[in-house]
């Protein structure tokens, strides 16, 4: 014979109509146009969404109602996506606007993330300094993965490597942000090295 | 992708809103007083008492709760919604109160644990390229 504690019965929180996923964060950053969106769209499972921050808002941390906030001033677009790996995990892909300016913005999107990937374009190598330097001081697990463009890539990786001053224990790797294939094996190599930091 | 041209996808932001996107929180810009915002990736789904209720909610808070019938991070109910990312945390902080939505913070302790990124890995190793021919194991 079965009784009901009414204690508990009234402390009994909301249940949830299904259970959620563990949801597991990558992030993806680098310069504006250098194939953050494209390689989100060549593995994910959904066509990649978009939402909206406006970084004076998350970097305002507003607490007091009495307050006038902080007006919005620069609104940032971040694109998404996601991979379903069982019933209960799910491996979320989020591309950050990867400019200084947005460092407010990085940390809102980035607190919890198991790594990074860092898009090059070696024409444009400074677009993605501040990532780079980011994910460094946070000692996020990242690699660096040199987009090739039209299956050019015009520095060797030492060159980029050198240039960008990356750790040894960085990988640097060329891919192709259209082709599933290689945007997975970029994606391994960040998720191999967060597990080696996790093996430590 | 030359210098100003945009990349390759559809319109990354949409159109703008009707609405001025903080009317709908009251002018609350932050989910809690005192607490950091919520991870992006956070899930969020509807309790069996939110979908009971549901044909009395309007607006943002109906279609929040609707749409977390299926669990779904925040950023994609700001997505789906066209809600800014923060009015979405917003609202779902104040369903939450009310018992009609559950909010799953991600504990970053099992996130970040071994066996959570080997099944990760192993998953996305599965993972054919565009030929659909399935990669050679390491």
């Amino acid at each position: 014979m079965t009784r009901t504690d009414p204690a508990a019965r009234v402390a009994a929180a909301p249940v949830a109509a299904v259970r959620p996923p563990l949801p597991v964060k990558l992030v993806i950053a680098g310069g504006f146009g250098v194939g953050k969106t494209t390689a989100v769209g060549s593995i994910s499972e959904i066509e990649p969404l978009t939402t909206e921050a406006a970084i004076t808002e998350v970097a305002a941390g507003v607490d007091d109602l009495s307050h006038t906030p902080r007006k919005t001033t620069t609104t940032v677009a971040m694109d998404f996506g996601c991979i379903t790996i069982d019933p209960t995990l799910k491996l979320y892909l989020f591309g950050t606007p990867g400019q200084e300016r947005f460092g407010f913005m990085w940390d809102d999107i980035v607190e919890g993330a198991v790594g990074g990937l860092v898009i090059v374009d070696t024409r444009r190598l400074d677009d993605c300094y501040a990532a780079v330097d980011y994910f460094e001081h946070r000692q996020i697990p990242f690699a660096v993965a040199v987009n090739a463009f039209d299956g050019k890539v015009e520095h060797s990786l030492e060159e980029v490597r050198w240039a960008l001053d990356v750790a040894e224990r960085v990988p640097v790797v060329v891919f192709d942000a259209r082709e599933r294939g290689s945007v997975r094996d970029a994606l391994l190599v960040v998720l191999e090295q967060a597990l080696a930091r996790t093996e430590a | 992708m030359a210098d100003g041209t945009p990349p390759p996808g559809p319109d990354p932001v949409g159109p703008a809103p009707a609405v001025r996107p903080f009317l709908v929180t009251a002018g609350r810009v932050a989910p809690t007083a005192a607490g950091r915002p919520v991870p992006v990736e956070t899930q969020v789904v509807a309790t069996t008492e939110g979908l009971a209720v549901l044909d009395g909610l309007s607006f943002e808070q109906h279609d929040i709760v609707a749409a977390c019938r299926q669990p779904q991070s925040i950023a994609e109910l700001a997505a789906r919604l066209r809600l800014h990312l923060n009015v979405a945390r917003v609202l779902a902080e104040d369903l939450r109160a009310a018992g009609y939505l559950v909010v799953h913070v991600p504990d970053s302790g099992v996130i970040h644990d071994a066996s959570v990124l080997r099944r990760v890995i192993e998953a996305l190793r599965a993972i054919p390229d565009s030929r659909g021919v399935i990669r050679d194991s390491d």
